[in-house]
Parts: structure tokens; C-alpha cells; sequence
């Protein structure tokens, strides 16, 4: 019997054409995937890991399992529940059947459907990779190389992902349509799993909580991500993802979950057709009347055909359908699962290495937006209710009978939505308001909350339910309309891939960006406004369809439809829709006028193709001898308000080469579009060659620039902001918080940071693989330090002239300022040599000054910011102090921060001066100082460093040059962190570190390098960095350490083509000062952590203690440690060990915290190890390398409780 | 006022033809449409009720185009479909208070006073809180006729107005309707003979989408006097009798089959039988060529 069913179900599904659509779908959307570009999957494919190494293969299958979820809830959910929509529940229970095989008959059948459908992913996959080369429209793809095919790693992750995630998902989907009987709670269904996959992402801001996250995804995407964080692209490449571990965990969890609830759904399930509900309904008691129905007479009434009795029959309506909307249970499922993720993610929102943020309203409001997916998913399902209510309890006929105009039902039910949505923002923003409350935060902005939400969201909101409702009313069937909507999502997402990024054609485009507390919305309302006008009168139009469409009556074919809708077509209408049609065609020419025509527009090909062409041109003229600038004065006038400003000025350029310079190439910035009125040179010259699109011009100089001469450069340069851009609007020159740099200025020669860098990308436009920097004995790269080879060194002085209500700054030390015409005039000069790259700020700020002896210490603030100034204040002189104390002493009399808006999340150093987002740093939140890590005062101290290590000593622009500034700028921040905060507070930071570092090397796209060689990885130079010097100064001492910085800067102090070494300093230099200090014994240490990649495996295995006597405990631990060698793409290989590693004993003091009692450095020499240690106290848990000093990717299992062994 | 229908013809996607050239004048009063099952009835109500498009031929309704002018001809329509649902969280008096808005009655007082009475009349008064869900089929068809009396219309199109109602409650409603019916075009369609006898002025028979006859009930029942009769018969011999003779019914009466005939002069056994709407009816469908003779 169960067979039959089981057949029959599947004969049933083998007749369906939805399921040979749902193959073909996946089929093709997996088979685009492999073979094209414009469509991808997961995208972690790409760089050094191959497109059908097992672990893209994985990432993928997991990734589409994501799609089952609706053709699950499609299929599994309807199992049941379709014998209850076509009323078939009587017929079929009444048959001798067992509740047994009915349920199980249809849920295999169903299940065995589900994953032949699931095969079209592998099958795809492997015909895709199979044939790809062969196909016309990918050409890149013949340049790509494949790993050998191996059937096993597509087959093996469908089973283990996709198989378990099928047999979950179905069951969920199968018990809920088996026992609500309600297709909605099916859609709330696959929701909820969404979410809890959203959670998971959000605990992981908290690195503490992975365990936790990798078992609540009930997809196991989260287990796999998190199981495989640290795999290198070549374990990526050659490992299939074994099932062990969380991930096992995850899945046996997952599968229990959902055998029980198959269990629980066969004992609730009701074999009855009518059901005994759990809540007893209440009895409404029937008042019996004594009038008789033939007495009565029927009252003429008169009838109103107007149209204010049509604006009371809009409003009756729209009362009746929000209320409708209201009360569906799956509504308000979708609206508090929204919430709650929302007031989870409140835990952890904006955290950077677990410190979280102040609540400030636009914080809040960005996590706010994070309930948009769920208007999605409301206005999707709710406009298609509402569009078909009357149709799907069939009283359409009595409703559309009535003397009512069409519009007033459709104007209804948008109305009805609408008030549910008003309700729905305003509980937003009394949830944003609750979650400002409950941590502590009391400035409430309102008038913000109803800018971002009643303008942006609501018009989202307004226009997506306009447009669902055109395509559920065109569409003429609920399901079919919802299905084009999904259709619609994947096309606006894979839209992009295509080079269609045209605001004009990206529905509902228009952005204000994220809101700044400096700038706030700035210039974006323009085109916010102007775009979202124009979107208005596309809805207006689309609703105008919709009611000439609408079926009113049973005529349902679209022949019938279009003559209804010639009839329906009033005046009013008409009129109506042509408004719209010119509305939207004027405003769409208005904003093409500021995109196009005002303003370029270059979609993200095109400005590849003006890198290629660029490349391609100008390559040539590389490393063609070019003077130096030596001086630079400029006056640079602001003009905020307008989003402008001109620079006009001088350099001075010195022929710092053997040779006479004739040509001078100068490159202008045609990136900003800047405008160059004029550039020339005292003596003269000529233009000999230009090429306008590239902006680099090629002068001849009248008078032969000889070694050692000097020649001034005059010009004017100008950035106008016109009308408004279609994407990558300028967030450097706005409002309130202007902060752009010297790159905006003329600058000499080839720079060859235009070309493209992705392999991937170069390989496309048929360009050679690049190498990310120039080898450690290039000549010309140690001719020049990291900010390039326009200039060594410059004497600098700049006159800014800004809005009065604004304070400009720049590196020097104010000389004077002043008001003129209304407008406020600041100048700097610097007094000693410094870089050439400086900053220009210009904001309405506060000030606070201090004083680090003769320093002046000043932080320059937007109003409301006050939260950190103090910490950053006290970091400055922290930092000063030691720095200066260990290092050499501060060049400067003055040490400045600023904010700048934070459409940028990053702090800068330039000489003196430190312009700092105020996303991060101004508004983090230490809640717990034992507990959070102080980000403001570490970042602050980072930058301070930089003042030694970027500005002291510039590096050669070689490899391994970050480790000179970025790794010493962490080291500096360390040992200043170090000072104040305790271990653990050192140890979470490192442990933050670690994980980055470890993630970071995984996704390498070229080649890992070790740290003497780093070639601008961030996980390497910072990360890394933080964890190898933090080592060595643990290693070596402390004292050590700074004793080889401070001779370093000894020798190295401002170096160059004039210093004493000709050249610049590079991280072997600086290897060489450390080797110095360090003992042979240790010697090791530096060709582990900066000349190789380096790894360990270090396990406590077992940890037992007896005590001996009183006071005295010995403690006997056995532990494992392995020592790898990775290579560039992270093949792995054991090497011998012979090694000093910490061994340490803990014990749990009063107050249940553990404490370090014993920490010694032993050496290990084999993979096993036995130490026996007596402690004076009774250990609590005990390991190898139990801070985490060494690089070793299971960092948690190097320690383990002790376990106490009774004398025997 | 009167309704004109002229060379309507309506055609499904699927070949059926619905209506074929049907041509029918509909003077106040109660005008019976009767007809078996799919045979077009509801396609020629759902045209008039302004709610389906014709192929060809046109509707008036005194000045008005139904097939154009909509709006105008809802503002005086009350309809009752043969099938509808409600919605089953709402309560009878909510939404025919509803309804009534929707019908223009924007008057809260007469409103009030109008779904009132015709709860009463419909026998619903005692269970208006009650939510539509938990109605029986009974109750819902007397909601829906209910709401196709509001605003006093003119033109009332009730389509198998009376299935699912217990006798008592069709009686009422018969009632109710006749009342009505004086100074209103009521347009009533059904399968059951008897409410056409007992109600209508006027009446058509259509199978098939075409119109078999029109005119009074009383001369249909006046042209098939005589010609009827009717014999008691074995089962087994059924098959024979409907290749000898036009067999308009077959009816068991005790267990055995009844049989009436159609034929100008008694056949031999048969017994002379009255005449009634009904024999009108299956004459008119299963013995068209007979009447014609």
C-alpha cells in the first residue's frame, strides 16, 4: 500500500509540468553559472581557487539548496495539503488506508521527486565544466584552467548537503502543510529557516559564538562556511569537505530534528476531515427575535453614485482589507520572527573585534533596514492575497456586480497595505527607540527615524506593492504572479553582471546611501528625489494598467481584457496615464541630462576598458626618469555648499637623476573628472603629445632640465560637482566633512595603480598576470618609499579657504587665519620634510585640546561625538610617551585627529594629522572595560604609530614594504595596548587577529607570502603582523624589540636616493636589526614567523594532577605539537619541531575565574609530549602555547581541564 | 423599463457554445429561465449582470447599453451568482453593511435600517454576529440573497436562487421575490420547474445555449394539454418504450418506473395525464422535433 501511494505520488509529479519547469530552472541557472559570467553562485571561486575544486563545488550545492526551499515548500509542503485545497480529504480518508502509508507514501513520493529535481545541480554542473570551453558566449573561459574532472566531489556534497537538506526542509514543509492545511504557513515556513540562517550571522560578529552559529543553520551553511574558514586555496582545491565535526553535528542534529518532527506529524496528524480545534471556540449565543420576517418591510434607501460616496467606499474597503491583512496568522508570524531577528541582531550590531557601537539612531537605523527583506517578503504574498481575496473565497462575483469603479478596489487594497505598512514602521521605529532605551542611549532622533523610514523604506515599500500588483493582475493567476516577482529579483540581480547598472533601468533605484551623523543625508536627496520621482510616475502608470486590466467578471483571456480595458479607459484615466507616460519620460531625461550628459557614465566595464586602454598606451613611459616635487604651495578654496573647490599652486620639481630631463609627463586625476585651467612651467614649454581621455599630456621642456636643477610648476585645477551622477557619487568633497587627498592634483608619470589588478579580470582583457609589487631588489622600487615616485620628500605650505561656518585643515602648523568676503581662510606650513600626501578636511567641528608636553594635542569632533574623546585623547599621550620614549622622539609640536563622514570606515596618518571615520572610533561603545576591547585607543595608537613608521621612515615601494609601516604601526598599538589593558584583553585582541589572519589566507586570489615579503595583504601585514611581533617581543623581551626599532630609525631615519643609503629601507633591512637582538637559540623563530609561513598543531591531550602535599600539586599533561610549512597557494607539509612553546597551568580563583599560575616556555622536540609540572595551587585546567602565541588553527583545543587522579 | 437581448452569442476558449444567437425581451415582473445544467443559463445571467463579455448581439436595459454602460446598469442591479463564497471571518451584518456601502448606500442611518431589514427578511437577524465561516449552506444562500436586495434594484438577477434552501425557506423567498417582482425585472434562473410555475409571468427554456421557447408558463402548459400520457411500466421495458415513443420523463412512482409520452393521440395503454410545466419542459428538451410536428 505504502508503494502505491508512494507511486502515486510520484506519477502525480511525473504528469506536473511545474516539475520539470523547477528542473529546468536549476538546470539552467547551474549551467549559466559554470559556462557564463553574468551569472554566479557563492562566487568564492576565482583567484588561485579553482572554478570545480570540491570546495566551490560545495559552496555551490549548498548555495541552490537555498533555492529548494521554495520548490520544497512547492512540492513537500502541498503533499497533504493539496487533498484539502481541491476538497479531496473526504474521498481519500474514507479509503482503507492506514494514516501510515498515506502520510509516508506521500512524503517519500514526494521526497524522491524532490531529489531527482536536486540532480539537475550536479548534472548541470558537470555538463557545464564538461563543455564550457566548447561554448561561444564566455570567451575567457578557454584561458581558465580546470582541475581534473572528479565525478566524486559534485556527487559527494549533493549527498551530504544536499540529500540531508532535502530530507529537512521537506519534512518542515511536509508537517507544516500536513497539519495546518494552510498553503501561508508554508511561506512562513521557509522564513523562519531564512532566519535563523540570518541569526547565525549575526552571532558571528562574535567570534565566541561559531560553535553556536555552525549548529543553528538549519541549512548547514553556516557549519561548512565556519568548518572551512581557515582551508587554503590549496586544501580548497584538492579536499573534498569531510562530514566531521560541527558540520557532522549540524547535520545529525538537523536530521533528528526533522525525523521527530515526522514522528510528531504522524501522531498529530488527524486522519478526520473535520477537526477538533485545540481552543474550544467560543459559543456566540443566538438571540432568538419574535419578529416575523414577512412583517417586515424593506426600507428604500437612496443610493449615492458620486465621487465623495466613492472616496467613503475607497476608504471602507481599505479599512476592511488592512484589517483582513492583520489578522492573518502568517502575517503576524512574518512581522515578529522580523522583529525578533532584529532585536537579536541588537545584541551584536556594529561590533569590531566584539566591541559594539553606541546606538546612535543611524546605527539603529541601519539595523532597522534589515526588516526590508521581510516587507519583501510581505509585499510579495499580501499584495497577491489581497489581488486575489475575492477570488479565492469566490465572492468576486457579488463584489465586482457592485456600482463601484475599478480603481476603487485596487486604490483599496494598495490603501489597506499601505496602513499596514504605516503600522508597521511606526513599530520599527518604537523598536529602534526600545533598543536605544534598554542600552542606556537617550538622544532619540526622531525626525530621523521618519526621514529614513517614512521616505526611503515607505517608497519601497509603495513601489514594490504597485508593481506586484501589475504583475499579479497581468499574470491572471497567483501563483504564476508570484512567480514572475522571483523571476523579477533574480533578473534585477543578475542585472548587474550584464552591464545594465543604469539607475534608469534598475527598478526602484535611487539611493540617499547611508546616513552620516556629519553630513547627514548630504547631496544625495537630489538624486534620491529626482530618481525616485521618476519611479513614482513609472508606478503611477503601471497602477493606471492595472486598472484598465483588472478582471472585473469571468472573461479572463487577454483578448477580452484589452477591449474591457479600451472601455474602462474614461477621461480621468486618460488623462491620468498620459500624466504619468510625460511625467516619467521628462524626469527620465532630467536625470539622464545629470547622469550622461553633465556628468559621464561609464558602467564597470567600461572603466575596465579605460584601464586596459590606459595600460595598453601609456605602459611605455613606466619607468621613464622624471624629477621629483620638492615643494609644494597650493590654495585650495572649498566651497562646500557647492561640492567644489580649485587648487591653484606650485610644486617645484628637482631632477634628482643623473641625466637631463627634457619631457615632462604629467598625469591628471581624470578619475574625479578634475579640470586643469592651466599648467606650466617658469621657462616655458611645450605641449608635445596628449592624450585628453587619459589625462596625461607630455611636455618638453624649453629649457633642459639638468641634474640637480630644479624647474616650478604652476597650476590651476578644479573639481565641480554637476547635477548629479548614476553611481559611485563622490563622498570625499560634500557638505560637512570634506576629506580628500593630494591624489585629486596633478602628479608626474605613468601610475601604474590605474592598471587593473585582478588576475581574473586581466585575463579577460587578454592582458599578461601581474605581479601585486616590485621584487625586494628592484632598483626602482628601492628608489621610491610607499607614497610613490612623484616625490621624496617636500617642504609644504597650503592655503585652504572654506564656508565660515566650516574649520579646513591640512599637515603644517597654522600660521594664520582669517575671514574674507564671508568665507574663512586657514594656513599651514610645515616645518620640517614630509611626505608627499596630505590631507584636506574641511567640516563644522568641535574641538578638544590638550597638551602632551610640548605637543599640542587637539581632536576635532562632530557635535554628539563626545563618547571616545577622552579614551583617543589619552591614547595620543600613551602613545607619544612611549614611542618616543623607545623609538626616537615625535618630529612634530602637534598631533591633530579628525572626523570624517562615514561613507568611508577607516583611519589615515598623514604628517601630524589624522583624519579618522567617524563610523569607527568616534561612536564604539567599551561597555565592559574588563570585557571589550578599547578599539578607539588601539586605533588611535595604530595611527599615532604611523607617524614613526610610514612618516619616520618611509618605506621602499617593494614587497614586504607593509611590514615596515603596518606591522610596526601594530606593534606600537600593542605594546601601548599592552600597558593598560590586561592579558585577556591582549589575548582576545590576538585572538581576533588570529582569525582573521587564518580567514584571510583561505581566500588568497595570487599567493600567500610570508611577512618579509608581503605584497599589500592586509591579513598579512596586519594580522599577521600583530601576531608575529607580539611573539617575538614575548620570545625575545620587549626591550629587545624596541632596541632593534630604535636602531633601525638610527640608521634609517628619513631615507632615500639623498640619504646616507641612497635608497629606501625594506623588510629584510628591518629583519636584520631583530636578528640582531635575538639569541641564536631563537633564531628560529625569525625565519617561522616573518621569512615562511609557519603553522602549528599544538593539542592538549590529557591533563591530570595529584596532589602530593599541601600546597603542592603535580600536574602531569600530556600534549601534542606539530609544526607545518605551508606554501604560497597553502599545500602543507609536517616539518621537524624543535621548539620553545609555553606550557601552562591554571587555577580557578575566587571568584571562578581562571588564572595563569604557571607559564614557562619548554622545549618540544617530538610530536608527543609529557611535562610534569608542581603548581602551588590546584590547577583547574592546563596546555601547550595556552595564549595563543603561535599561529595554530585549533586554537581552543591547546588547553583542557585537569582532571584529578586519587593516589593509589 | 425592459430588457432587450438581440442575437447574443458567446463562444468559450475551450468551443463551447455557451449562448447562440439568443433573442429575448424581459418586461417587468418575474421572468423563470430555466434550463438543465450547463445549459447556458449562467452564461446569459453573468452577460446581463454586466459581468461577462458576448461575442456578438447586444443587451439593452431601457436607454442603457449593459454591454458599455456598466456602471450605470450596476447602480440598479441586485445579483445573486449560483455559486459564491464569502468571506468567513466576517459576520453576516458586517458585511452586508459592506455591501451596502459598496452599492452607494452612504447614508449610515438608512444603511443601518436597510441591512436590518433585510436580515430580518432573510431569517438571519438572530445569527448576524455570527462569523459567515460557520453558516450553513441555507444561511449563505440567504445572505446572498439578502445582498442582492439592497438599494432597491431594478433589475434582480437570481441564479439558482433556491438550491440548497429548506421548503419553508424557499417558500419565503419565493415570496419575497414576487413581492419584489411587481415593479422590478426579475430574472430567475433555475432547474426546478415548480418555482417558474409558481412565480413567473414570463419564462424561457434554453439548453444548450439556445432559447427553445419563451412566452407565458401558462400557454406553454395550454399547447402540451391533451397531448400528454402516461403509463406504468417494467424496467426491463424502458428501453423499448424510448425507441417507440417520445418519452418525455421516467420517474419510479412506488418502485416502478412511470413513463410519460408526448403524442397527439393516446397510445395504446396509456393513460390521458395533466399536463404540467414540467412535461413542457423535458418536451421542450428531450422532444423538440415532436413539437414541432
Amino acid at each position: 500500500m505504502l508503494a502505491e501511494i508512494l507511486r502515486f505520488e510520484f506519477d502525480y509529479r511525473k504528469r506536473r509540468a511545474a516539475t520539470y519547469l523547477y528542473f529546468a530552472i536549476l538546470f539552467i541557472l547551474c549551467f549559466a553559472a559554470v559556462t557564463s559570467q553574468y551569472v554566479t553562485i557563492g562566487g568564492v571561486a576565482g583567484g588561485q581557487i579553482k572554478e570545480n575544486s570540491p570546495y566551490n563545488l560545495a559552496f555551490m550545492t549548498i548555495i541552490m539548496t537555498f533555492f529548494m526551499t521554495f520548490i520544497a515548500s512547492a512540492i513537500m509542503g502541498v503533499a497533504v495539503l493539496r487533498d484539502f485545497d481541491h476538497k479531496m480529504e473526504a474521498l481519500i480518508f474514507s479509503k482503507p488506508l492506514s494514516k501510515f502509508n498515506y502520510l509516508f507514501g506521500r512524503f517519500l513520493g514526494s521526497f524522491v521527486v524532490m531529489v531527482l529535481i536536486y540532480c539537475s545541480i550536479w548534472l548541470a554542473f558537470m555538463l557545464g565544466f564538461g563543455i564550457g570551453k566548447h561554448l561561444p558566449w564566455d570567451p575567457s573561459w578557454k584561458e581558465k584552467t580546470m582541475l581534473p574532472f572528479d565525478a566524486w566531489s559534485f556527487i559527494q556534497p549533493f549527498v551530504l548537503y544536499g540529500i540531508t537538506n532535502l530530507f529537512i526542509q521537506g519534512a518542515i514543509f511536509f508537517a507544516a502543510g500536513a497539519l495546518s492545511r494552510k498553503s501561508i504557513v508554508l511561506y512562513t515556513q521557509g522564513i523562519i529557516l531564512f532566519v535563523l540562517y540570518q541569526v547565525t550571522s549575526q552571532l558571528l560578529s562574535d567570534i565566541e559564538n561559531k560553535t553556536l552559529a555552525s549548529l543553528i543553520d538549519p541549512f548547514g551553511f553556516r557549519a561548512f562556511i565556519i568548518y572551512t574558514e581557515y582551508w587554503t586555496p590549496a586544501q580548497k582545491n584538492t579536499m573534498l569537505v569531510p562530514m566531521e565535526g560541527m558540520l557532522l553535528w549540524n547535520r545529525l542534529i538537523w536530521c533528528g530534528i526533522a525525523i521527530l518532527i515526522l514522528v510528531i506529524t504522524y501522531y498529530s496528524f488527524s486522519f478526520n476531515v473535520i477537526r477538533t480545534g485545540l481552543r474550544k471556540k467560543k459559543a456566540i449565543k443566538i438571540e432568538t427575535s419574535k419578529i416575523r420576517p414577512e412583517q417586515v418591510t424593506i426600507p428604500s434607501v437612496s443610493q449615492y453614485i458620486s465621487i465623495g460616496a466613492n472616496l467613503q467606499q475607497l476608504w471602507k474597503q481599505t479599512i476592511f482589507y488592512s484589517k483582513m491583512v492583520a489578522k492573518e496568522i502568517p502575517f503576524i508570524a512574518i512581522v515578529l520572527v522580523g522583529l525578533a531577528d532584529i532585536i537579536i541582531g541588537s545584541f551584536y550590531f556594529n561590533q569590531m573585534y566584539g566591541t559594539s557601537s553606541y546606538p546612535v539612531t543611524a546605527n539603529v537605523l541601519g539595523l532597522l533596514n534589515e526588516f526590508d527583506l521581510f516587507f519583501l517578503i510581505i509585499i510579495v504574498f499580501y499584495s497577491g492575497e489581497l489581488i486575489w481575496k475575492e477570488r479565492s473565497v469566490n465572492i468576486n462575483l457579488i463584489i465586482d456586480a457592485m456600482p463601484v469603479p475599478n480603481w476603487v478596489n485596487l486604490v483599496a487594497k494598495f490603501m489597506g497595505l499601505l496602513i499596514i505598512y504605516l503600522g508597521l514602521l511606526i513599530t520599527l521605529i518604537l523598536c529602534g527607540i526600545l533598543i536605544q532605551l534598554f542600552n542606556g542611549y537617550f538622544v532619540f532622533e526622531l525626525s530621523l527615524y521618519i526621514k529614513a523610514l517614512f521616505v526611503n523604506t515607505l517608497f519601497f515599500l509603495i513601489a514594490w506593492t504597485l508593481l506586484s500588483f501589475f504583475v499579479q493582475i497581468m499574470a491572471n493567476s497567483k501563483f504564476v504572479g508570484y512567480a514572475l516577482m522571483f523571476v523579477f529579483f533574480l533578473i534585477l540581480f543578475f542585472i548587474d553582471a550584464m552591464g545594465i547598472q543604469h539607475p534608469l533601468f534598475i527598478f526602484n533605484s535611487g539611493s540617499l546611501d547611508r546616513y552620516s551623523d556629519m553630513n547627514k543625508y548630504g547631496h544625495f536627496i537630489t538624486s534620491f528625489s529626482w530618481i525616485k520621482l521618476y519611479w513614482l510616475f513609472f508606478i503611477g502608470l503601471l497602477f493606471a494598467l492595472s486598472v484598465l486590466f483588472t478582471v472585473r467578471g469571468t472573461d479572463v483571456l487577454f483578448k477580452t481584457r484589452l477591449q474591457l480595458g479600451k472601455l474602462r479607459l474614461t477621461k480621468p484615466l486618460l488623462t491620468f496615464a498620459i500624466a504619468t507616460i510625460i511625467g516619467f519620460a521628462a524626469t527620465g531625461c532630467f536625470v539622464y541630462y545629470n547622469t550622461n550628459k553633465l556628468n559621464t557614465y561609464l558602467t564597470r566595464d567600461q572603466e575596465e576598458d579605460r584601464q586596459v586602454d590606459y595600460e595598453k598606451t601609456l605602459k611605455k613611459f613606466e619607468n621613464i626618469p622624471q624629477p621629483r616635487i620638492t615643494d609644494v604651495n597650493l590654495k585650495v578654496e572649498i566651497y562646500p555648499d557647492k561640492r567644489d573647490f580649485v587648487a591653484e599652486g606650485y610644486y617645484w620639481l628637482k631632477n634628482k637623476t643623473g641625466k637631463p630631463i627634457q619631457d615632462i609627463h604629467i598625469q591628471n586625476d581624470v578619475l574625479h573628472n578634475m579640470q586643469l585651467a592651466y599648467l606650466k612651467f617658469d621657462g616655458g614649454a611645450k605641449e608635445k603629445q596628449t592624450w585628453k581621455p587619459l589625462g596625461y599630456t607630455i611636455y618638453t621642456l624649453t629649457h633642459t632640465l639638468n641634474p640637480g636643477d630644479s624647474v616650478k610648476m604652476s597650476f590651476k585645477t578644479s573639481y565641480s560637482s554637476r547635477g548629479f551622477v548614476a553611481r559611485g557619487s563622490n563622498t570625499e568633497v560634500v557638505y560637512n566633512g570634506t576629506f580628500f587627498n593630494n591624489s585629486y592634483f596633478p602628479s608626474l608619470g605613468y601610475n601604474d595603480g590605474f592598471e587593473i589588478g585582478n588576475d581574473d579580470n586581466r585575463r579577460k582583457h587578454k592582458l599578461p598576470e601581474k605581479e601585486r609589487m616590485m621584487a625586494q631588489n628592484d632598483p626602482v622600487g628601492l628608489g621610491q618609499s610607499l607614497f610613490g615616485d612623484d616625490s621624496d620628500y617636500i617642504r609644504f605650505e597650503i592655503v585652504l579657504g572654506t564656508s565660515k561656518d566650516q574649520t579646513a585643515i591640512a599637515p603644517g602648523y597654522l600660521q594664520k587665519s582669517w575671514e574674507e568676503k564671508d568665507r574663512k581662510y586657514f594656513h599651514y606650513k610645515m616645518d620640517v620634510p614630509m611626505v608627499n600626501f596630505y590631507s584636506i578636511v574641511s567640516a563644522r567641528y568641535e574641538v578638544l585640546k590638550d597638551k602632551w608636553h610640548n605637543v599640542n594635542l587637539e581632536i576635532y569632533y562632530n557635535k554628539g561625538h563626545e563618547f571616545n574623546l577622552k579614551r583617543m585623547m589619552e591614547s595620543m599621550k600613551a602613545s607619544l610617551d612611549y614611542f618616543s620614549k623607545n623609538f626616537s622622539p615625535f618630529q612634530f609640536r602637534q598631533m591633530r585627529i579628525m572626523e570624517f563622514p562615514k561613507y568611508a570606515e577607516f583611519a589615515q596618518s598623514f604628517a601630524n594629522t589624522v583624519p579618522f571615520s567617524e563610523g569607527i572610533g568616534y561612536i564604539q561603545r567599551i561597555k565592559d572595560p574588563e570585557e571589550d576591547l578599547d578599539m578607539p585607543y588601539y586605533v588611535t595608537a595604530h595611527e599615532v604609530g604611523h607617524q614613526w613608521w610610514g612618516h619616520q621612515v618611509p618605506e621602499a615601494n617593494v614587497k614586504g614594504n607593509a611590514m615596515l609601516s603596518e606591522t610596526q604601526a601594530q606593534y606600537s598599538a600593542l605594546m601601548v595596548l599592552k600597558q593598560t589593558y590586561s592579558q585577556e584583553q591582549m589575548q582576545k585582541f590576538l585572538k581576533y587577529e588570529l582569525n582573521r589572519y587564518l580567514r584571510g589566507r583561505s581566500a588568497e586570489r595570487k599567493k600567500e607570502q610570508p611577512l618579509v615579503d608581503v605584497e599589500r595583504q592586509g591579513y598579512i601585514h596586519y594580522q599577521k603582523g600583530s601576531l608575529a611581533m607580539f611573539a617575538l617581543q614575548d620570545y625575545i623581551g620587549e626591550d629587545k624589540v624596541n632596541l632593534a626599532l630604535h636602531n633601525f630609525l638610527n640608521d634609517w631615519q628619513y631615507p632615500g636616493p639623498e640619504s646616507k643609503q641612497k635608497r629606501y629601507p625594506t623588510s629584510r633591512d628591518l629583519l636584520g636589526y631583530f636578528t640582531e637582538q635575538t639569541p641564536d637559540s631563537l633564531k628560529y623563530i625569525i625565519t617561522d614567523m616573518f621569512e615562511t609561513i609557519t603553522l602549528f598543531e599544538n593539542k592538549a591531550q590529557t591533563v591530570t594532577y595529584q596532589k602530593k602535599a599541601d600546597k603542592q600539586y603535580e600536574v602531569t599533561l600530556t600534549v601534542l605539537a606539530e609544526k607545518l610549512r605551508a606554501d604560497s597557494t597553502g599545500n602543507e607539509k609536517n616539518i621537524a619541531i624543535n621548539d620553545w612553546i609555553d606550557v601552562g597551568v591554571y587555577h580557578k580563583d575566587d571568584q571562578g575565574k581562571d588564572k595563569l599560575i604557571y607559564l614557562k616556555k619548554h622545549k618540544v622536540n617530538k610530536k608527543e609530549n609529557t611535562f610534569v609540572i608542581t603548581v602551588s595551587e590546584e590547577p583547574s585546567k592546563a596546555g601547550i602555547d595556552p595564549l595563543n602565541k603561535l599561529i595554530d588553527r585549533h586554537a581552543e583545543d591547546n588547553v583542557k581541564s585537569a582532571e584529578e587522579k586519587t593516589v593509589s | 423599463m425592459e430588457l432587450t437581448i438581440s442575437n447574443l452569442s458567446k463562444t468559450y476558449s475551450n468551443g463551447v457554445q455557451a449562448l447562440k444567437d439568443v433573442n429575448l425581451t424581459i418586461k417587468q415582473g418575474m421572468f423563470g429561465l430555466l434550463g438543465p445544467n450547463g445549459a447556458g443559463k449562467s452564461s446569459l445571467m453573468r452577460t446581463i449582470a454586466t459581468l461577462q463579455e458576448a461575442d456578438s448581439g447586444s443587451i439593452s436595459l431601457g436607454s442603457l447599453n449593459v454591454l458599455t454602460q456598466k456602471e450605470e446598469v450596476r447602480q440598479i442591479l441586485g445579483y445573486l451568482p449560483q455559486e459564491f463564497g464569502v468571506y468567513p471571518k466576517v459576520s453576516a451584518e458586517d458585511l452586508l453593511n459592506h455591501l451596502a456601502v459598496l452599492k452607494g448606500i452612504t447614508n449610515r442611518k438608512e444603511r443601518q435600517e436597510i441591512v436590518k431589514a433585510l436580515l430580518y427578511k432573510t431569517n438571519l437577524y438572530d445569527a448576524r454576529k455570527k462569523n459567515l465561516g460557520g453558516y450553513s449552506g441555507g444561511m449563505k444562500q440567504r445572505f446572498g440573497i439578502a445582498q442582492a436586495l439592497l438599494a432597491s434594484p431594478k433589475l434582480i438577477i437570481v441564479d439558482e436562487p433556491t438550491a440548497g434552501l429548506d421548503p419553508a425557506e424557499r417558500n419565503r423567498f419565493l415570496n419575497l421575490l414576487s413581492e419584489i417582482g411587481e415593479n422590478t425585472i426579475v430574472i430567475l434562473s433555475t432547474h426546478i420547474v415548480e418555482d417558474v410555475k409558481e412565480l413567473c409571468s414570463d419564462m424561457a427554456i434554453i439548453n444548450k445555449g439556445e432559447v427553445l421557447y419563451k412566452g407565458n408558463p401558462q400557454d406553454a402548459i395550454d399547447e402540451i394539454q391533451g397531448r400528454v400520457w402516461s403509463k406504468r411500466i417494467a424496467k426491463s421495458e424502458l428501453e423499448t418504450y424510448k425507441k417507440t415513443h417520445v418519452v418525455i420523463s421516467d420517474k419510479l412512482v412506488g418502485g416502478t418506473p412511470v413513463i410519460r409520452v408526448l403524442a397527439d393521440i393516446a397510445p395504446e395503454g396509456f393513460d390521458a395525464a395533466e399536463g404540467d410545466l414540467e412535461d413542457v419542459y423535458f418536451a421542450k428538451i428531450f422532444g423538440t422535433q415532436v413539437i414541432t410536428v
